[in-house]
């Protein structure tokens, strides 16, 4: 456990800018709280909003498709595999650091949005059910991404991760939306996406359980998988 | 004596991504290393010497064969709390080098003022308390390596297991990490030291392996391994240097090289000279000399059809 946390910190220090940059995106927002007339443009602050939510995904599948490979690139990963910490852990602190430098994002995010929305009438709980969702998304899209990181390199590992998030919500369009739910990632961003003060959206705790458990279930192979990999070898 | 680290037949195979090329970069290769020893690990570039510590320490699977390190598997992560391991151009994160240390010394479960103690005590140890606020980022690639050491010896390990660890070092550093090897045996602990730096194996290792095309060509205790050759070196005072055939002059010594076995008439002709002997010791060969030998004939015999 304490190794877990210190793969987790460590790997949220060494994204510190990527995640700095990230929340310029949520200041741009906050600013807009400060010289908008919050309750006129309440629905352009709304999809300002959204749209800064959503980014928050694509940044976790870097986060989670670039770690191992940075790590075995640079070689820093030698260090620290060769303490008493076993390859599971070592995936686990890189899922648990997703986890968290989206979870600050997505802290930073709620406040403003619970200022800037609330003020505007939308109702704040729900601004923070949302970033839960959020998160919740971020984590199985890092894990996804981590886990194809662990054979491929970060080009395809996107692809692939591409791939896998983006066919349930292609079928989810084509044929029936309950395939939304298969990789449940666009299932909670269109939680995220279908908010209006009218209708300030449900919980979706039913695909946030389901993401959670996703998420152990790609952790799981993304273990089996690393367990075989040479990480001494460089990536191509 | 215990054994510490060991290899039984182990053979390690690269392949490219579709598998079709495969480079042999250990070729069933055994060894035991014996607890309190120094042992010495030679070879060229590319004989596979970092290929077997990887394997050693978990990070790849062995093609075939097994390995036992401090009496389990390779890759038993509890195990390793007990070994330090520097790798070769050693990679670290760039934080103050005090933290650095103590972050590597919590992933091996240490922690507290324990921890915060025995970080200032290897910092102290590797030359660099003075520089424990600084960050690693910036450091030089021989402060770098130092620190490498550093978070190596953190746990006090049993069993330390040392990739090229004196490369990057000023001869000042070398002889810092070479009195920290020996302290180290003293105190019981095993050394598995891989080194280019054949002055540096003479000096301190036990006993040496040689690697060669991924094969143990040589293993040994260095006065097993560097053999007479049957020559002895007389040093003496008072004599011209012309009258001895390759001899050479400094300082009023004179010194040359005679065969065993016309040692006495020449110490017998020293004397009629009126000269003085100084000293008559054997010529080994050096362990540059029989690393080179050993891999030439090597390459020869692997030449040969």
């Amino acid at each position: 456990m304490k190794a877990m946390l210190l793969i987790a910190m460590n790997f949220v220090r060494e994204q510190r800018w990527p995640i700095f940059v990230l929340l310029m995106w949520v200041l741009l927002l906050a600013f807009l709280g400060l010289v908008a007339d919050v309750v006129r443009e309440r629905e352009d602050l709304l999809f300002i909003f959204k749209q800064v939510a959503v980014y928050v995904v694509a940044f976790s599948v870097f986060f989670g498709g670039s770690a191992i490979y940075n790590e075995r690139k640079s070689r820093r990963i030698l260090a620290v595999l060769s303490k008493s910490v076993a390859r599971p852990q070592y995936l686990s602190g890189l899922v648990l650091g997703v986890t968290i430098a989206c979870g600050i994002y997505c802290f930073a995010l709620g406040l403003t949005g619970s200022w800037t929305l609330g003020g505007a009438g939308f109702p704040i709980a729900q601004v923070w059910v949302l970033m839960l969702a959020l998160i919740t998304a971020c984590m199985l899209a890092g894990t996804v991404a981590l886990m194809f990181s662990t054979f491929l390199n970060p080009f395809l590992g996107a692809g692939a991760t591409a791939a896998v998030l983006g066919l349930p919500a292609l079928a989810s369009v084509l044929l029936s939306w309950r395939w939304a739910y298969t990789i449940p990632v666009y299932a909670l961003l269109m939680t995220v996406m279908r908010v209006s003060f009218q209708h300030p959206g449900s919980a979706a705790w039913w695909a946030m359980g389901l993401a959670v458990a996703e998420t152990l279930l790609f952790w799981i192979i993304a273990t089996k998988i690393f367990s075989r990999v040479d990480i001494a070898v460089a990536v191509e | 004596m215990a054994e510490v680290l060991a290899f039984e037949n182990v053979t390690k195979e690269y392949r490219s991504f579709i598998g079709r090329r495969r480079l042999r970069a250990v070729d069933g290769f055994s060894l035991r290393v014996e607890a309190g020893e120094i042992f010495g690990f030679l070879g060229p570039n590319g004989a596979g010497k970092t290929t077997a510590i990887h394997l050693a320490m978990g990070f790849m699977q062995p093609t075939s064969g097994t390995g036992r390190m401090l009496g389990k598997p390779f890759g038993h992560s509890h195990t390793r709390r007990r070994v330090g391991f520097l790798a070769e151009n050693v990679a670290l994160y760039h934080r103050r080098a005090d933290r650095l240390v103590r972050f590597y010394g919590a992933l091996n479960g240490m922690g507290g003022s324990h921890l915060q103690q025995r970080a200032r005590e290897v910092l102290q140890a590797v030359g660099l308390e003075e520089q424990a606020g600084g960050n690693v980022g910036k450091f030089s690639r021989g402060m770098v390596q130092r620190i490498g050491l550093a978070q190596a010896l953190v746990n006090d390990p049993e069993l330390l297991i040392l990739d090229e660890p004196t490369s990057a070092l000023d001869p000042l550093a070398r002889v810092i990490v070479r009195e920290l090897l020996l302290k180290a045996r003293e105190q019981g602990k095993t050394i598995f030291l891989s080194s280019h730096l054949l002055s540096e194996v003479e000096l301190v290792c036990d006993r040496v392996a040689v690697l060669h095309r991924g094969k143990l060509v040589r293993l040994g205790t260095l006065s097993e391994l560097l053999r007479s050759r049957g020559e002895s070196e007389v040093v003496a005072r008072g004599i011209p240097a012309r009258d001895f055939p390759g001899a050479t002059a400094r300082d009023g010594v004179v010194s040359f090289t005679v065969p065993q076995n016309e040692q006495r008439s020449a110490m017998e002709k020293v004397w009629n000279l009126g000269g003085e002997i100084v000293s008559v010791n054997p010529v080994r060969q050096s362990l540059e000399e029989m690393f080179l030998q050993l891999t030439a004939d090597q390459d020869s015999s692997g030449s040969t059809p």
